[in-house]
């Protein structure tokens, strides 16, 4: 199902949560809410789910507007950070609830309950009481609740933030699983942009309340629409030379040196810039015109991860361990065209 | 550090068992005194075993005065009032915790401090009031007061503001109404907190006497506590007799305790969240 906001805005007396959110969700897809706490995302699930009223603006399920329907009338599938299983219920009860509401009968809906039981690898604990569970075992219970009333849209809340590191990754897959062998439109709340680009078609990146930019995950990193987003996505996090634009180039504070830069054609020349790259759009080598200075180094997988110094502003990026880095040592730099971006200082709108 | 164990241990053990001995003692007492004969029974010093245990004081007593259609009475009293009682609880205390309207918590606080009020100061207005609807003397007014209670909402409403909202709105979310989810979710959550005031509540209402002596007249409908207190004139102060009485009387109660004490203790072990 397709679902489509138009000015979504959540009000809490002064404080604006979500403002004025247009999009359009597509079917089947899985799309995560991303952003830091307060930035609205929760906000913007519950406004879908119905929990929340919304102060303006509407939501369309297809072509409906179900902006005035109450949860129990709009068909989602809900997941919570803490899984809310009913307690006092073993999991086959737990699975089997939406279906007792809905007064299918008993025996239909026991079989029912045990597919989706089987669908998220649950089956074997169906007479157990929701505390004898592990973490990801009661997450996966929480899944085939919501899931089993076949929902028109299932809506993640941070799913994954209770369970351990390892435990995580897996089931992220396990939901990304999930997600395509049921083809219904998932919202996952998350405030980890790893989680998000691992495994969600679509990312829509907020900050208090407004939509950053919203797109295929991969362009959130590729070409992102500002400071913040760039700041927001990837790892290690962007790094930000702050400096001037000229007729030559980026002139950067306390580093002589200007660098060259093709595509900044439409920035106002001696407009306060960020010149921001991605650790892997730095090439180090031997030579060349841009100096820098190894500040310190950390081993990182095969590559080593080095801090670097630019007049007095840090960089970092990675440096091949065959050149042998060690503190003090004098690099050059080359930047690739891919993964360097330059933004307003201040508002840090994208130039280019 | 082991020897400090055994002397905690020897000290907490002997209050807890002088605390028992206090508690069991008047049960004791009534039930050896209603296995003695007339003369023992006021013999001076007393004897702490009777010399004869005899079980004749069940039979008299229950040949005196009508127990059975007091024993009734009480039943249908305590059944009606505790039934009610947590309906009414129940709904309260819902609406007093998971929905949200202008003024909840004010009101409240108000119903609150109406718990100051003694109950005493309640007879004489609640005594008009069943006068005035022509219950004098029914069985209905020692029910229809006693209905509600404050202190019983104020117990559950803390335990149901303790269950996450977020299964309020999953269940909301699974197409659960309000009412479903009280009688589905709420409520087999609260299960121990509903066992413990119901028990609470039950014993209440057995052993209430002022209010009884006071409404209620004619002797078929009396309950138990107000006949054991007729007894006394009715046969006159024979203290096997009376003991034995009050055996009668007591236990149900006693039986009913421990019947809820094993749902109780494993309401208690199964309770709480995790999550």
């Amino acid at each position: 199902m397709k679902v489509r906001v138009e000015k979504l805005t959540k009000r809490f007396n002064d404080v604006t949560a979500v403002n004025e959110l247009t999009a359009e969700f597509e079917s089947g897809k899985l799309i995560a809410l991303l952003g830091p706490s307060g930035c609205g995302k929760t906000t913007m699930l519950n406004m879908l789910s119905g929990i929340l009223p919304v102060t303006d603006g509407k939501i369309f399920f297809d072509e409906e507007d179900v902006t005035d329907l109450p949860p129990d009338k709009r068909e989602v599938g809900l997941v919570f950070q803490n899984y809310a299983l009913y307690p006092h219920m073993s999991v086959l009860e737990n699975i089997c609830f939406p279906l007792k509401i809905k007064k299918v009968p008993k025996a239909e809906r026991i079989k029912i309950a045990k597919e989706y039981a089987k669908m998220v690898h649950i089956d074997e604990y169906l007479d157990r009481k929701p505390k004898e569970l592990s973490g990801g075992q009661q997450q996966r219970v929480a899944i085939a609740r919501a899931l089993v009333k076949k929902p028109r849209l299932l809506l993640l809340d941070e799913p994954l933030s209770n369970l351990d590191a390892k435990l995580r990754v897996e089931m992220r897959e396990e939901i990304r699983r999930i997600q395509r062998e049921s083809g219904v439109t998932t919202f996952f709340v998350t405030h980890d942009q790893e989680e998000a680009s691992a495994i969600s078609d679509y990312i829509m990146l907020m900050k208090k309340g407004v939509m950053q930019q919203f797109d295929h995950s991969r362009q959130l990193y590729n070409e992102p629409s500002n400071l913040f987003v760039a700041d927001f996505i990837g790892a290690p996090t962007i790094n930000q030379l702050h400096g001037e634009w000229t007729k030559e180039g980026i002139k950067l504070d306390t580093y002589d040196t200007v660098i060259p830069f093709a595509k900044g054609n439409n920035i106002p020349i001696n407009q306060r810039i960020v010149f921001a790259c991605r650790a892997e759009a730095i090439i180090v080598s031997n030579r060349g015109t841009v100096k820098a200075t190894v500040v310190d180094t950390y081993l990182s997988g095969k590559d080593v991860l080095a801090n670097l110094q630019l007049g007095e502003q840090m960089l970092r990026t990675y440096i091949a361990d065959d050149m042998n880095p060690e503190d003090g040592m004098e690099v050059y730099l080359a930047f690739k065209e891919a993964g360097v971006f330059v933004f307003d200082e201040e508002t840090g709108e994208r130039y280019a | 550090m082991k020897r400090q164990e055994y002397i905690k241990n020897i000290v907490l053990y002997s209050l807890l068992t002088i605390g028992g001995i206090f508690m069991i003692f008047p049960f004791f007492w009534m039930i050896v005194t209603s296995l003695k004969t007339a003369a023992e029974s006021n013999h001076v010093p007393p004897t702490i075993f009777p010399a004869e245990p005899i079980i004749e004081n069940y039979f008299k007593a229950l040949d005196i005065a009508p127990f059975g259609t007091y024993f009734m009475n009480s039943v249908m009293v305590t059944v009606c009032c505790v039934a009610i009682t947590m309906f009414t609880t129940i709904l309260a205390a819902y609406a007093f915790s998971k929905l949200k309207f202008p003024g909840r918590d004010k009101l409240f606080f108000l119903l609150l401090s109406m718990m100051m009020i003694p109950f005493e100061m309640l007879i004489i207005t609640n005594y008009t009031t069943i006068v005035d609807w022509g219950l004098y003397d029914n069985l209905l007014a020692l029910i229809i007061p006693f209905t509600s209670s404050i202190f019983y909402t104020y117990i559950l409403r803390n335990f149901f503001m303790s269950i996450p909202d977020s299964l309020y709105y999953s269940a909301k979310v699974d197409g659960a109404s309000d009412w479903q989810f009280l009688w589905e979710v709420m409520v087999p959550m609260a299960k121990t907190s509903l066992v413990t005031i119901g028990l609470l509540n039950a014993i209440t209402c057995w052993n209430s006497f002022l209010w009884s002596i006071l409404v209620i007249k004619s002797q078929g409908n009396r309950t138990l506590p107000f006949g054991l207190f007729a007894f006394t004139n009715e046969a006159g102060i024979h203290y096997e007799l009376l003991m034995a009485g009050a055996t009668i009387v007591v236990i149900p109660m006693i039986i009913l305790f421990l019947f809820c004490r094993k749902s109780i203790v494993t309401g208690v072990s199964r309770g709480g969240l995790k999550g």
